[in-house]
């Protein structure tokens, strides 16, 4: 048995379903990410094994013990919350040392954990202030030393991004990734933002109307996404309509236009001679260069748009009546095109992705 | 930064004031008079119906009689108003706003009702709490209790319940984390809300004036009494101290919740 196991977990809200026959199996120490929409059911997933709310059918297994019916306090799991949760009446000091007053530690080792807590954290100094007089990422990580110094089985962490600005998002994705990674805790950690996902994640959980809809590491759910929602979902994708014109294998041709080109099928998915399917492309899996008179490349295509952005520089490139974006890094070997400017379109066989 | 407010708006602010403000200056003026009679303007100013209430056996048992009363009421009030505002806050199930406007009708139905209601139920169902201090306890508390609900529910509304997840997440048991953590939190409404049930208790008339005993009456029924017989200025001095303690009570509340903020705000 996994470390945490749901089994046929289901949620329902009077007639509304938030979750559906959910099964899933996170190993010990891994970094899993519920990612999807808002209203995808990953919160209402995430609570149910906080013990928040109750399951209506299924059962929640955590270190091979049954928790689906313990009450939150019995489960040792700990939760950092989107507002972070800091208890605005209690100096940084005592909200850190919450769990452990819980747990009726004596005072000189409450002491002590707290401080080497605050240390990991990098608060030291800050033991005497209150909610009101920390910032954003400082919140955060409060509420992260207040979970961790109690040492719980499972860390849960629900959005705790999503109220920091940009540049703080960014350096707190690795920091949080980084004492996880020292810490060894088992992590998981919900979000809609596919990047935090990927970044972070050892493997995620694509969710859709309660549903989940793909399992797998960042690279699996990023380069072989089981479905165009997905597709969309996760960074950014061109989806170029086509019919199969021949079938070989994990390859098959499809017909773009008046070109041929070949794409592979995802694990688990098959496509018939002349089925209307949607070729994936990400955009920085293009390459284009401008037309020479002697070529005969496969897809060509005419420069509709440029789009400057300093590190890279964004095509919109017409292909017969369809259009494609592509990414190119700004680099001095790479040349410019010009608008309106014929260019001739590649990409290797393995970054074409056929959906059906 | 000197805010500006429009003139027509000052003069209708002051009028206001006057307004709310003239009774308690027609009170307090009437229960200084010299003269034999409740008049406005008084004939001059004097301590003398001040001292004769001070002397009055009737008046100092129904002043002492009303806070004893308002006390026992507000801890009541409290207890009932603040659990009543948790339910309706933290429960999700049909007929919720139903439920708190029935906990909140009976300051909207005429006091009147209210009273007659009770005393015709105390008197048929044989409780034998009709004109008791017991009966007039329970009217009181049904009186009071919609402020409390009110107050707390309004600090409910604001108070976030992940807080409290956090807690219990963290090893406290349901009462564990109400009281550490949500009933901090909510003080200043429960605190708030109690002022109000003592106040509102004090001043209750017609629910009293259904449910009081003839020889222990709260002061706004021995005041009514007094002046149905004679009009004697020793009911506005009545009125005087019934003002001051009011005033009193609410002052002291703000000095207690401002002064913790204080505190609080000196330590960080």
């Amino acid at each position: 048995m996994a470390y945490v196991e749901f089994s046929t977990i289901s949620k329902h809200f009077g007639n509304s379903v938030a979750v559906a026959d959910l099964d899933l199996q996170i190993e010990q120490g891994e970094f899993f990410s519920l990612l999807g929409p808002s209203g995808c059911g990953k919160s209402t997933t995430l609570r149910m094994l906080a013990g928040f709310v109750k399951p209506t059918t299924g059962t929640i297994h955590v270190n091979g013990r049954d928790v689906t019916a313990l009450p939150p306090e019995a489960r040792d799991i700990g939760i950092v919350f989107q507002n972070y949760a800091i208890f605005p009446h209690m100096t940084v000091f005592d909200n850190i040392a919450f769990g452990l007053v819980e747990r009726k530690l004596p005072r000189a080792e409450i002491k002590q954990k707290v401080d080497a807590a605050l240390a990991e954290v990098g608060m030291t100094g800050f033991e005497d202030r209150y909610e009101r007089e920390l910032s954003g990422g400082q919140k955060q990580r409060v509420a992260l030393a207040r979970v961790l110094v109690i040492e719980p089985e499972i860390l849960l962490l629900d959005e705790p991004l999503s109220a920091l600005d940009k540049k703080m998002r960014e350096e707190m994705k690795f920091w949080i990734k980084n004492i996880q990674r020292s810490v060894g805790i088992t992590t998981i950690y919900v979000t809609h933002d596919q990047s935090e996902a990927l970044t972070m994640s050892d493997r995620i959980a694509v969710m859709d109307q309660g549903r989940v809809l793909q399992i797998g590491t960042p690279v699996e759910i990023y380069e072989q996404p089981a479905s165009r929602f997905i597709a969309e979902f996760i960074g950014e994708s061109n989806l170029l309509n086509g019919t199969v014109k021949e079938v070989d294998g994990a390859v098959s041709s499809i017909r773009i236009g008046t070109a041929t080109v070949t794409g592979r099928l995802t694990q688990n998915s098959s496509v018939s001679k002349d089925q209307d399917v949607a070729l994936l492309v990400r955009p920085e899996m293009i390459r284009l260069h401008a037309l020479d008179a002697d070529e005969q490349p496969k897809l060509t295509g005419t420069v509709a748009e440029t789009i400057y952005q300093g590190s890279v520089v964004r095509y919109r490139i017409q292909i017969a009546d369809q259009d494609l974006m592509v990414e190119v890094a700004n680099r001095p070997d790479l040349p410019r095109l010009d608008m309106a400017e014929e260019v001739a379109v590649f990409w290797d066989a393995d970054s074409g992705v056929v959906m059906a | 930064m000197e805010r500006k407010i429009p003139l027509p708006m000052l003069v209708l602010a002051i009028l206001g004031f006057c307004y709310l403000l003239f009774p308690i200056l027609v009170v307090v003026l009437a229960g200084l008079t010299t003269g034999e009679f409740l008049t406005f303007p008084p004939k001059g100013l004097s301590l003398r119906w001040v001292i004769s209430f001070l002397n009055s056996e009737k008046y100092l048992s129904a002043f002492f009689f009303s806070f004893k009363l308002a006390l026992m009421t507000m801890v009541v009030s409290t207890i009932l108003g603040t659990a009543a505002a948790l339910f309706l806050a933290r429960s999700r199930f049909i007929g919720r706003a139903a439920l708190r406007a029935f906990f909140l009708s009976p300051v909207v139905l005429p006091g009147v009702v209210v009273g007659f209601a009770l005393y015709a139920f105390f008197i048929t169902s044989g409780l034998g709490i009709s004109r008791t201090i017991w009966g007039l306890w329970i009217g009181h508390i049904l009186y009071s209790t919609p402020y409390v609900i009110g107050t707390v529910g309004a600090s409910l509304a604001t108070f976030d319940v992940s807080l409290e997840e956090a807690a219990r997440s963290l090893g406290a048991s349901p009462m564990r984390a109400f009281r550490k953590i949500t009933f901090p939190n909510i003080a200043q409404g429960i605190q708030a809300g109690s002022i109000f049930a003592f106040i509102v208790s004090f001043g209750q008339f017609e629910v009293s004036l259904f449910l009081s005993a003839p020889n222990s009456e709260p002061l706004p029924i021995a005041m009514y009494n007094s002046l149905r017989y004679k009009f004697e200025p020793d009911a506005a001095a009545a009125g005087i101290f019934a003002i001051t303690l009011v005033i009193a009570s609410v002052l002291l509340t703000n000095r207690l919740v401002n002064i913790r903020r204080l505190l609080e705000r000196q330590d960080g």
